[in-house]
């Protein structure tokens, strides 16, 4: 298939529907309703569903309803509507069941504003409902990956029995660029547990235990759970780290233009790197423990479109071996190139 | 598969754990009675539920069942049933699950007429919490939450599903399962939502004479009435004191799937002269 000229938004519906995603149950907002106007109009005529719900609370439980049948299904909303999603959201990951959310962030906190922000990683990453949970998390920074990551999310949702979600600031979920689309994938994997009629039992989804050796049993099967994919399913993108003595941590569109504070360093002498996140749950700590350890290594350099949410990740990697400094916008202003690299000169 | 099934097939491994004289068992019997009249396949057979004392019964039927969050039974039932339209789909809840917390969702199952069924098993009380004001507790009436008496009038349940156009709704009563089995009968046969009031004591927190009281402010509706006359409807829904059984309101409309069949999938399939196919549908799109 040739390259298309596409929104971001608009890439994850086809990534969506080239996963064999069936169901979209969705609620408009800005700046994500592009998804659920492109998957109103494809996931009927593919045999699909397209709900508009009747609110964010309303989408997430007929994802939770559909998510126990044998086919894919997804949910889409920017900062404030993923908020009202977190309690279904915890029961949904208790009952271990595979969907895909796409967070498109914007401002906040509260109304905030429709420009892009990176503070919702605290509540998707760290767990925004109640209970001991964890989302596989996955942080695009292209129109390309809005697209590559949906299909991803749907194979690791359905591979683990766990919720993943898209982090894209509102940036990348509106940006423009041309894109190359995969192949349909062919064989989705099997669902034995799922509704579609097994002749004697009794299938019952729920995420109740009342009794409290049960449930504590059942806790320790999702960290078992969580743990393996810590282990297998790291992904993080790295340039000129090897020789690397600053290495700049950014993911979506931050990840972007540090990579053009590092090329414009390197061009100075500086020998600096980027460690782009592309998995943010798990999160890629082994990975920046490796360059902590170096000699080489003087610092680490971390930028957020939020407070300093993710740096606290890093710092728990870290772990004071480096200098750990933060550089961060809010309110939907964007760091300039030449604003980091600033900010950076003077941390020396 | 072959064999006829009885009622004792749609019973779960798990015991009821509601207490004695809870107008809930009424229903759970007739619930049994109503699958074996329709000869309904467990595993295709969809019994959804909220949180709350009513809302157990997705565990006590033998079928695929699904127990949700509080207030949530109809967005995931729907969910199921968009995803799975050969299903039979039953949501089951309360009062408060259903009028309280769950307000805002029946309005939007209504009138988008999604083919599954909505039984609410009406006592009046929050009765898994132990005794709080619903929005159907009586005026007046003094609970652990209303010290002073219950300072908001009452939900009319049917009167608010007639307004939001459910194509179906009924009112029958725990005292009666054999009516119960009758109504849920015709409302799970009914193509379209339909939904059903079932008057069910709650003879802990609302007291033993429950069943008394009930009994006096009953009435059938006789053969003679007429559901699809909305007005008419309007009429028995508004009186309060004395509760009609039976069929108030129904009216025969497009689901929202079969609506999805005639607008979308038989003009893409003309399109595309037989099967959509992906990538073809994915060069369409012009927003």
């Amino acid at each position: 298939m040739s390259k298309v000229l596409i929104k971001g938004n608009e890439a994850v519906v086809r990534g969506a529907l080239l996963a064999g995603c069936k169901n979209f149950f969705g609620y408009p907002i800005t700046p994500a309703s592009e998804i659920a106007e492109a998957a109103a109009y494809y996931f009927p005529l593919l045999g699909g569903t397209f709900l508009q719900a009747e609110s964010e609370i309303g989408a997430i439980n007929m994802v939770y309803g559909a998510a126990s049948s044998p086919f894919r299904c997804m949910t889409a909303s920017s900062s404030p509507g993923i908020s009202l999603k977190m309690e279904g959201i915890s029961y949904i990951a208790g009952a271990e069941l595979p969907c895909v959310i796409i967070d498109i962030m914007r401002g906040g906190p509260g109304l905030g504003n429709i420009a892009p922000e990176q503070a919702d990683y605290n509540q998707i990453v760290k767990g925004g409902g109640h209970g001991n949970y964890r989302l596989i998390t996955l942080a695009p920074n292209s129109a390309q990956e809005m697209c590559d990551l949906t299909m991803l999310a749907f194979e690791l949702s359905d591979k683990y029995r766990n919720p993943a979600v898209v982090l894209a600031d509102g940036i990348i979920g509106q940006m423009m660029e041309p894109v190359e689309f995969p192949e349909p994938v062919q064989v989705i994997p099997e669902r034995p547990w799922a509704l579609k009629g097994s002749a004697d039992s009794h299938n019952l989804v729920c995420s109740i235990e009342l009794e409290p050796d049960r449930l504590e049993e059942h806790n320790r099967k999702l960290q078992e759970k969580y743990a393996g994919i810590s282990r297998q399913e790291i992904r993080c993108e790295t340039i000129h780290c090897e020789d690397a003595e600053h290495i700049f941590i950014g993911y979506g569109v931050v990840s972007r233009i540090l990579h053009s504070v590092v090329e414009s360093l390197r061009a100075e002498g500086i020998k600096a790197g980027l460690l782009r996140p592309i998995t943010l749950f798990p999160f890629p700590a082994p990975q920046i423990e490796h360059f902590a350890a170096s000699k080489k290594l003087r610092s680490f350099f971390v930028c957020e479109l939020s407070a300093g949410q993710m740096v606290d990740d890093v710092r728990l990697a870290v772990n004071g071996r480096k200098p750990v400094h933060l550089h961060t916008r809010m309110g939907g202003n964007v760091p300039s190139v030449k604003e980091i690299v600033e900010t950076f000169k003077a941390s020396l | 598969m072959n064999e006829a099934k009885k009622a004792a097939d749609y019973r779960s491994e798990l015991k009821p754990i509601w207490c004695p004289g809870c107008g809930d068992f009424g229903f759970l019997n007739a619930m049994y009675k109503a699958l074996e009249e329709l000869q309904l396949d467990p595993a295709n057979t969809v019994v959804c539920s909220g949180i709350g004392c009513s809302s157990r019964i997705s565990g006590y039927v033998k079928a695929y069942s699904f127990n949700g969050i509080h207030g949530r039974v109809l967005p995931f039932a729907s969910g199921v049933k968009m995803s799975r339209p050969e299903t039979t789909v039953i949501a089951v809840g309360g009062d408060g699950d259903g009028f309280s917390i769950g307000a805002g969702h029946i309005g939007h199952a209504a009138r988008k007429n999604i083919n599954i069924t909505y039984v609410v098993l009406d006592n009046n009380i929050y009765g898994l919490t132990k005794g709080q004001a619903s929005p159907t507790t009586p005026l007046g009436v003094r609970t652990k939450t209303t010290y002073y008496g219950n300072m908001g009038t009452t939900f009319n349940p049917v009167r608010m599903l007639i307004a939001y156009k459910a194509s179906f709704v009924a009112r029958t009563f725990s005292g009666d399962p054999k009516h119960i089995q009758k109504i849920l009968v015709e409302a799970v046969r009914h193509p379209g939502f339909a939904f059903i009031e079932v008057l069910s004591p709650c003879v802990t927190f609302r007291g033993q004479d429950q069943y008394k009281i009930l009994r006096e402010r009953v009435r059938y509706l006789d053969e003679s009435y007429n559901p699809e006359n909305e007005v008419e409807a309007f009429d028995i829904a508004n009186d309060e004191n004395m509760l009609a059984l039976g069929v108030i309101y129904k009216k025969i409309r497009p689901t929202y799937d079969e609506i999805i069949q005639q607008n979308v999938i038989s003009k893409a399939k003309a399109a595309s002269n037989g099967v959509a196919k992906i990538d073809k549908l994915l060069e369409q799109f012009q927003p």
